[in-house]
C-alpha cells in the first residue's frame, strides 16, 4: 500500500502551489516595459492636453491680454503651433529625447533649465516631510491598532480623520497666521544670512519648518489610518494564534509576526500613492513661495505659461511613475507573498 | 497521574448581549501515550474543547470547570507559567495549514522559533539547525525545504511542517484539530500514517478532532462523539464505528459507508423511504456524451497543462455516473466543459446525439437541458436573492411558459422542501446547509432538465445531511428518470448512489465501468491506491 | 404577490442597513450636520439678500473684524464674510456633488467592464485605470482647467475625469469577488448572458459599496474644488469657499492677520469633508462585511 501511495501521492501538489520564486527577470521586464509605456503615455498626454484642447494654445495664453494679430502670429511661429499637428508632435518628441522641453513664455528661458533649478528644493521638502510622516504615521497606526478602541486609538483616529479633511493650503495659511513672524513667511533662504555653512543650514531649516509641518500633518494622518486598518486586518490572521500557542509573549507576537506582515503592504501603498504627495506639494509650495516645482506651477498658472506647465506636468507625472516602479520592485524583493502571485 | 483531565468543562461565548453555550459538562481523561478522537459536526463544540486546553479561546469565551494538564489546572496558571507550558508540554496541529503558517517567514525559522523560545539556556545556531533538520527528516520532508516559504509548499507538505513544528519542543501531548480536512484522500492517508507512527514511536498523547469518524477510527484507540456541546457517546474506535448506539453517532457512521457492504449499496442514510428501482430497458438512450474531449491551459510561465486529455464519457437517461478523482485530476474542468462553461481545445460534447453549439440561442437552449449543482450551497446562492428569486432565475432567463409561481412551487416540492410556501420569501442565510442545497437543486429542476451535473454535492455538508441529499438525487433518478453526473473524491458516495464509475487521473479516464466492477475489482493501479487510501475499516473487504 | 415578496425584502434590508448605520454615532452625527448645511445652502436665496454679494455696492468697510453688524467681519471689498460663506456653500457643494456623480459613473462602468469582460478589453482598461491611478490627479486637473475655458463646468469636468480611478479599482475588485462566487457559475449554467449576470448579480452587489465610496469621493471633490479655486483656476465671478481663500491670500489678508476672513471658509470645508468622511466610513462598515469589526 505505501508504495502505491508514494507513487500517486507525489504529484498531488496543486499546480497553483508549485510555482516557485522564479520568473523575477520576467517580472522586472514586465514592470519596466509597463513603466516605459506609462512614461510615453504621459508625454503624449502632455502634448495633447496643451495643444488640442480647445484649439489654439496661443489664444489661451493671451486671453484677457491685449495682443494684436501680428504679435499673435509671431508667438505662433515661436511656439511652432503654425505647423501641422503631427509635425509638432515629432518636434516635441525629439525635443524631449534631447532634454529640451521648449521655451518658457513668461521667463524667456528654456523650460528644462527652470525645472532643473526648481527640482531639488521640491525633493528636499517632499523627502523630509515624507520620511517624518511615514515614521510618525506608522508608529501611531501600530499603537492605535494594537490597542483598538482605547482612548489613544480614539483620539488619534479622530485627529487623523480631521487632518485628512483639511485642505493643505488652508492649514498652511493658518500656520502662517498663528505663528505670525516666528518663522519666515516664504522662500527658502533669506538674503541677509551671513555666509558660512552653519548659518546657511540654519536659515534653510528655519524656512523649512512651516511648509514641512503643513505637508507632514496631512500625510501622516493618511499613513496612520492606512497602517491602522492594515494591522487590524492582519490581527485576525490565524498564524497569530499559532504564534500565541507556541508560547510567545504578546509583544513578541506583535513585533515579530503581526507588524512586519502589515507593514510591507502599507509602505508599498504609501509609495504607490506618491501622486498624492506631489499634488500636496503644489499648494503648499504656492502658499510658502518655496522655490520648487509646485511654486513654479503656481507662477506658470498666473500667466498662463503653457510650455512651462506642460514641462512641469511631464516631469511631475514622470517622477511619480518612476517612484511607482521602484516601489513595486522593492515590494517584490521584500515580500515573499507577492512572488507567489 | 493523567496527562490531561477535563472535569465538567463548560464554555460559553458572548455574542452581543447573549451568552451562547458552546460546550457543556464535558469530562474527558487521557493517560500518557493514549490516543483519543473527538468526533462531531460543525458547531458541536469539538474545536472549542481542543482550544481550551491551551487557553487559546477568543476573549469572548467564558470557561468553567477544570482543565488539568499533568495535574496542574490550566485555568489558574499565571501568564508566565502558561506561556512556558504552551508548546513545551502540549502543542497543536491546526486545521488548514494554509493560513496558520506565517506567510512571510521561512518554514525553517518558524519551526526553530519555539525551540529557541523554550530552551532553558539560549541554544547555539548549529544546535537549532541540527534540531530543525532532524524534525524535517522525521516528517519525511527534504531538509532543503527549510528555506522555503509556506506558499511554495503543497497542502500536504504544509501539514507536515505543522507536525514538525508541533514536535519541536518534545511535548507529551499533541492536539490535532482536523489535521487532514483539506487534503486529498491519498495525502490524507500519508499524513495519518505519519502521525500514527510518530505518536507510537514517541509514546505521545494525542487528541485528534475530526468530523470524519473513519479518520478517527484509523488513528485513535478511543473515540468520543460530541453533539450540541455535549459528549453523547464514547468508547473504543471499532465499537463506535461498528455498532453505534446514539442516533447521532449512527448518522456520522453512515456518512462513511463501507465500500463493498451490500447493506449500503443504493441505500444512502436517508429518513424517507426510497422508491423501488423502475423497470428500465437496457441500453437506454445516451443523453450527454464527451468525444475525445481535450482542454489545454497555459500557466503563467507558458507551460502547457492538459487538464482534460482525451476523454470519452457517456451519460445515459436514468443513470447516475460518478466521476472520481483527486483535486487537480481535471474532473471539475471536464464538468465545466460538458456544461459549455469552458471551451474545449478539441473534441466535442454531444447532447442527445447532436453536437452542442458554442454560442447563441442554441447554447441557451442546451443549458435548459443540462443543469449544475455546486459543492458549496452557501456560495452557490446569491445572498441577496430570496429562495423564490433563486429558483425563478432559470425560468425567467428561458421565458418558460406557464405561471412562474406554480413552476417555482413545483420545483421546491420536487426538491422536498415542503410546504413550498414557507420557503419562498426566505434568504439563503436563514436556511440550513441541507436546505440550501435543496434550493440549488430546485433551481435546476425548475427547468425540467435531462441531466444534472453535481460537483461534490455533499462535500461541504454535515454528515447527517449528506445521506438526505444523496437520497434525493437517487429518488429524482428513479421517479423522474433524471440522469446524473456526480463529481466526487468520495468512493463511499459512488457506492451509495451511482450506477457506473469513471476514475479520472491526470486528465484521463483510467477506468470506467459499473460500480461493482470498478470498486470491488479494480484494474488500474491508481484505482487500487485510491481504495487502499480509505481509512481502515472502510476499505474494500 | 411576487413583486410583494421582493419589495418586502428590500424594505427590510433597507431598514436593517439604516439600523446598523444609526448605531454608529460618528456617521449619524455627520449625516445630521450635513443635512443642516445642505438645507442652509438651498435656502440661502430665501433667507439672505443676494445684493450683499455685489462688490461695487458692498455694505461695509473692507477687512473689518467681527462686529454686531457683520458677525464674521468683512472681506477685502467690505462684504459680509458670513454671507459669502453661506453662498459659497452652494458652489462648493454643487461642484462636489456633480464632480462625484461624473467620477463615480465613469469609475463604476470602467471597473465593472474591466472585471467582467476578460481578455484584452479588461487588460487595456486595467492598464488605463492603473495609469490614471498613479498620475497625480491634482496636477492633471490643474493642466485640464488651465487649458479649458474658466468656469464651474470646467472645474467639475477637471475633478470628475481625474478622480475616477479609485472608484474603478474598488468596483473592479468587488466585481471580481462577486464573479468568483459560485452563484455566478450557477447563473451562467442556467443560461444567463452578460446582461443578466451584470444586471441581476454584479450591479446590485457592487452598488452598496459604490454608495459608501461616493460619500468619500464627495469630500475629496470639495477639497479639490477649493484647491483649484485657490490656485486661481475657478470662475472669478462666483463665490466658493476656495475662491474666498484665494482672495484672502492675494489681498494680503493673511499677512495682515485677518483671521476672520480665513477661518470661516476653511472651517466650513473641514466640517463638510469630515462629515462626508464619517458617513462614508460608517456606511462602508455596514455594507462591506469584510470591514465589519475592523473599524471603530
Amino acid at each position: 500500500m505505501s508504495e502505491a501511495l508514494a507513487e500517486f501521492g507525489a504529484d498531488l501538489t496543486d499546480p497553483d502551489e508549485r510555482r516557485g520564486g522564479t520568473g523575477t527577470a520576467r517580472f522586472l521586464l514586465g514592470k519596466l516595459g509597463g513603466a516605459v509605456g506609462s512614461l510615453f503615455f504621459v508625454v503624449v498626454l502632455g502634448f495633447l492636453l496643451f495643444r488640442m484642447i480647445p484649439g489654439d494654445p496661443v489664444a489661451t495664453m493671451t486671453r484677457e491680454k491685449p495682443f494684436d494679430p501680428g504679435q499673435m502670429a509671431q508667438l505662433r511661429e515661436r511656439f511652432g503651433v503654425d505647423k501641422p499637428l503631427f509635425r509638432q508632435f515629432l518636434d516635441y518628441l525629439g525635443g524631449i529625447v534631447r532634454g529640451d522641453l521648449g521655451s518658457s513664455y513668461a521667463y524667456n528661458r528654456p523650460v528644462a533649465d527652470l525645472i532643473a533649478e526648481r527640482f531639488w528644493p521640491t525633493v528636499f521638502l517632499v523627502g523630509t516631510a515624507t520620511v517624518l510622516a511615514i515614521v510618525l504615521g506608522l508608529w501611531l497606526g501600530v499603537r492605535a491598532a494594537w490597542r483598538r478602541d482605547s482612548a489613544f486609538d480614539r483620539m488619534h483616529t479622530g485627529i487623523s480623520l480631521t487632518l485628512w479633511s483639511v485642505p493643505q493650503f488652508w492649514l498652511g495659511l493658518l500656520l502662517l497666521i498663528a505663528t505670525q513672524g516666528l518663522f519666515p513667511s516664504g522662500g527658502m533662504r533669506s538674503p541677509d544670512t551671513p555666509p558660512g555653512f552653519f548659518p546657511e543650514v540654519l536659515d534653510v531649516a528655519h524656512h523649512l519648518v512651516l511648509p514641512c509641518v503643513t505637508l507632514l500633518a496631512v500625510l501622516y494622518a493618511q499613513y496612520m489610518l492606512v497602517m491602522r486598518s492594515s494591522l487590524l486586518g492582519e490581527m485576525n490572521a490565524e498564524y497569530l494564534t499559532t504564534a500565541r500557542a507556541k508560547g510567545l509573549r504578546d509583544d513578541l507576537v506583535r513585533r515579530r509576526h503581526a507588524v512586519p506582515n502589515a507593514l510591507l503592504p502599507t509602505v508599498t501603498l504609501i509609495f504607490l500613492q506618491f501622486g498624492l504627495v506631489v499634488s500636496g506639494t503644489v499648494t503648499v509650495e504656492a502658499v510658502f513661495s518655496w522655490p520648487g516645482l509646485g511654486y513654479l506651477t503656481y507662477q506658470a498658472l498666473r500667466v498662463p505659461d503653457l510650455p512651462l506647465l506642460q514641462g512641469v506636468f511631464v516631469v511631475l507625472a514622470g517622477s511619480v511613475i518612476v517612484m511607482n516602479l521602484i516601489a513595486e520592485v522593492l515590494y517584490r524583493v521584500l515580500d515573499p507573498r507577492v512572488r507567489a502571485r | 497521574m493523567s496527562l490531561l483531565e477535563l472535569k465538567d468543562l463548560g464554555v460559553t461565548y458572548r455574542v452581543g448581549d447573549e451568552e451562547v453555550p458552546a460546550v457543556r459538562g464535558v469530562d474527558l481523561r487521557l493517560e500518557p501515550g493514549e490516543t483519543l478522537g473527538i468526533a462531531g459536526e460543525s458547531g458541536s463544540g469539538k474545536s472549542t474543547v481542543a482550544m481550551s486546553v491551551l487557553r487559546l479561546l477568543p476573549k469572548s469565551a467564558r470557561v468553567s470547570g477544570e482543565i488539568l494538564l499533568d495535574g496542574e489546572d490550566v485555568m489558574t496558571m499565571r501568564w508566565g507559567r502558561l506561556r512556558a507550558v504552551r508548546w513545551a508540554e502540549a502543542s497543536v496541529v491546526f486545521q488548514g495549514a494554509m493560513h496558520v503558517l506565517n506567510p512571510v517567514h521561512r518554514i525553517g525559522a518558524q519551526i526553530a522559533e519555539p525551540i529557541r523560545l523554550h530552551a532553558a539556556e539560549p541554544p547555539g545556531e548549529t544546535e537549532v539547525k541540527a534540531r530543525v533538520t532532524e524534525l524535517l527528516e522525521q516528517v519525511d520532508l527534504p531538509v532543503s525545504r527549510a528555506g522555503a516559504y509556506p506558499h511554495e509548499l503543497s497542502g500536504g507538505q504544509k501539514q507536515r511542517v505543522m507536525i514538525a513544528m508541533a514536535l519541536a519542543c518534545r511535548p507529551r501531548l499533541i492536539i490535532a484539530d482536523e489535521p487532514t480536512t483539506a487534503l486529498d484522500v491519498i495525502v490524507q492517508a500519508q499524513v495519518l500514517d505519519l502521525m500514527s507512527r510518530l505518536v507510537a514511536e514517541r509514546h505521545l498523547g494525542l487528541i485528534m478532532i475530526s468530523h470524519d469518524l473513519s479518520v478517527l477510527a484509523a488513528t485513535c484507540a478511543r473515540i468520543a462523539v460530541m453533539y450540541q456541546g455535549e459528549v453523547v457517546e464514547r468508547g473504543p474506535g471499532g465499537e463506535i464505528m461498528g455498532s453505534p448506539r446514539h442516533s447521532h453517532t449512527r448518522a456520522l457512521a453512515a456518512a462513511f459507508p463501507t465500500v463493498g457492504d451490500p447493506a449500503s449499496r443504493f441505500a444512502p442514510a436517508t429518513s424517507e423511504p426510497l422508491p423501488p428501482e423502475p423497470e428500465r430497458a437496457s441500453g437506454a438512450e445516451v443523453l450527454l456524451a464527451a468525444e475525445d474531449l481535450r482542454v489545454t491551459f497555459r500557466d503563467r510561465k507558458g507551460v502547457r497543462i492538459d487538464a482534460v486529455a482525451g476523454v470519452n464519457l457517456e451519460v445515459r437517461r436514468g443513470e447516475i455516473v460518478a466521476l472520481v478523482g483527486q483535486s487537480g485530476s481535471g474532473k471539475t474542468t471536464l464538468a465545466r466543459t460538458l456544461l459549455a462553461l469552458q471551451k474545449p481545445t478539441s473534441g466535442s460534447v454531444r447532447y442527445a446525439g447532436a453536437p452542442v453549439p458554442t454560442s447563441g440561442a442554441g447554447l441557451t437552449a442546451y443549458r435548459r437541458q443540462v443543469q449544475l449543482v455546486l459543492q458549496d450551497p452557501a456560495s452557490a446562492l446569491n445572498p441577496r436573492h430570496t429562495v423564490y428569486e433563486a429558483v425563478a432565475e432559470g425560468p425567467r432567463i428561458h421565458r418558460l411558459p406557464g405561471d412562474e409561481r406554480e413552476i417555482v412551487k413545483a420545483a421546491l416540492e420536487a426538491a422536498e422542501l415542503r410546504p413550498a410556501e414557507r420557503f419562498l420569501s426566505r434568504l439563503p442565510h436563514e436556511l440550513s446547509g441541507g436546505q440550501r442545497q435543496r434550493v440549488v437543486i430546485a433551481g435546476a429542476l425548475a427547468l425540467r432538465p435531462g441531466v444534472l451535473v453535481a460537483d461534490e454535492p455533499v462535500a461541504s455538508l454535515d454528515a447527517s445531511v449528506r445521506g438526505e441529499i444523496l437520497g434525493l438525487l437517487l429518488r429524482l433518478r428513479r421517479e423522474l428518470g433524471l440522469a446524473g453526473l456526480v463529481i466526487t473524491h468520495d468512493l463511499g458516495l459512488a457506492w451509495n448512489i451511482a450506477d457506473r464509475v469513471a476514475v479520472m487521473y491526470r486528465g484521463r479516464l483510467v477506468e470506467v465501468g459499473t460500480v461493482e466492477e470498478v470498486l470491488l475489482d479494480p484494474e488500474h493501479e491508481y484505482t487500487k491506491s485510491l481504495l487502499a487510501a480509505l481509512p481502515a475499516g472502510v476499505g474494500a473487504k | 404577490m411576487t413583486a410583494g415578496i421582493v419589495w418586502q425584502r428590500r424594505r427590510a434590508a433597507a431598514v436593517g442597513v439604516w439600523r446598523e448605520f444609526a448605531a454608529k454615532k460618528g456617521g449619524l452625527a455627520g449625516l445630521g450636520v450635513l443635512a443642516v448645511i445642505v438645507v442652509l445652502a438651498l435656502l440661502a436665496p430665501l433667507i439672505t439678500d443676494q445684493a450683499g454679494l455685489d462688490v461695487v455696492h458692498a455694505p461695509g468697510k473692507p477687512l473689518r473684524p467681527p462686529s454686531g453688524e457683520f458677525p464674521l467681519g468683512t472681506d477685502i471689498d467690505g462684504r459680509s464674510v458670513l454671507l459669502l460663506t453661506l453662498w459659497g456653500a452652494r458652489i462648493s457643494l454643487l461642484v462636489g456633488f456633480s464632480a462625484t456623480v461624473l467620477s463615480v459613473c465613469i469609475g463604476t462602468i470602467a471597473g465593472i467592464a474591466a472585471a467582467h469582460f476578460g481578455g484584452w478589453v479588461s487588460g487595456v482598461l486595467l492598464r488605463f485605470t492603473d495609469f490614471f491611478l498613479v498620475l497625480p490627479s491634482l496636477v492633471l486637473a490643474i493642466a485640464l482647467s488651465s487649458v479649458l475655458p474658466q468656469g464651474v463646468a470646467t472645474i467639475i469636468l477637471a475633478i470628475g475625469v481625474t478622480s475616477w480611478p479609485t472608484t474603478a479599482r474598488l468596483v473592479r475588485a468587488q466585481t471580481l469577488t462577486i464573479e468568483s462566487c459560485p452563484y455566478i457559475e450557477r447563473s451562467k449554467a442556467l443560461g444567463g448572458g452578460h446582461l443578466h449576470i451584470v444586471g441581476k448579480h454584479v450591479l446590485p452587489g457592487v452598488l452598496p459599496l459604490v454608495l459608501a465610496n461616493t460619500t468619500l469621493v464627495v469630500g475629496n471633490s470639495i477639497i479639490a474644488e477649493s484647491t483649484l479655486s485657490f490656485l486661481g483656476l475657478g470662475d472669478p465671478a462666483v463665490v466658493s469657499w476656495g475662491s474666498m481663500l484665494q482672495r484672502a491670500l492675494t489681498s494680503g489678508a493673511v499677512t495682515g492677520g485677518a483671521w476672520w476672513y480665513l477661518l470661516p471658509p476653511g472651517l466650513a470645508i473641514v466640517v463638510v469633508v469630515l462629515c462626508f468622511t464619517l458617513v462614508g466610513r460608517a456606511l462602508e462598515t455596514v455594507v462591506n462585511p469584510r470591514l465589519k469589526g475592523e473599524r471603530g
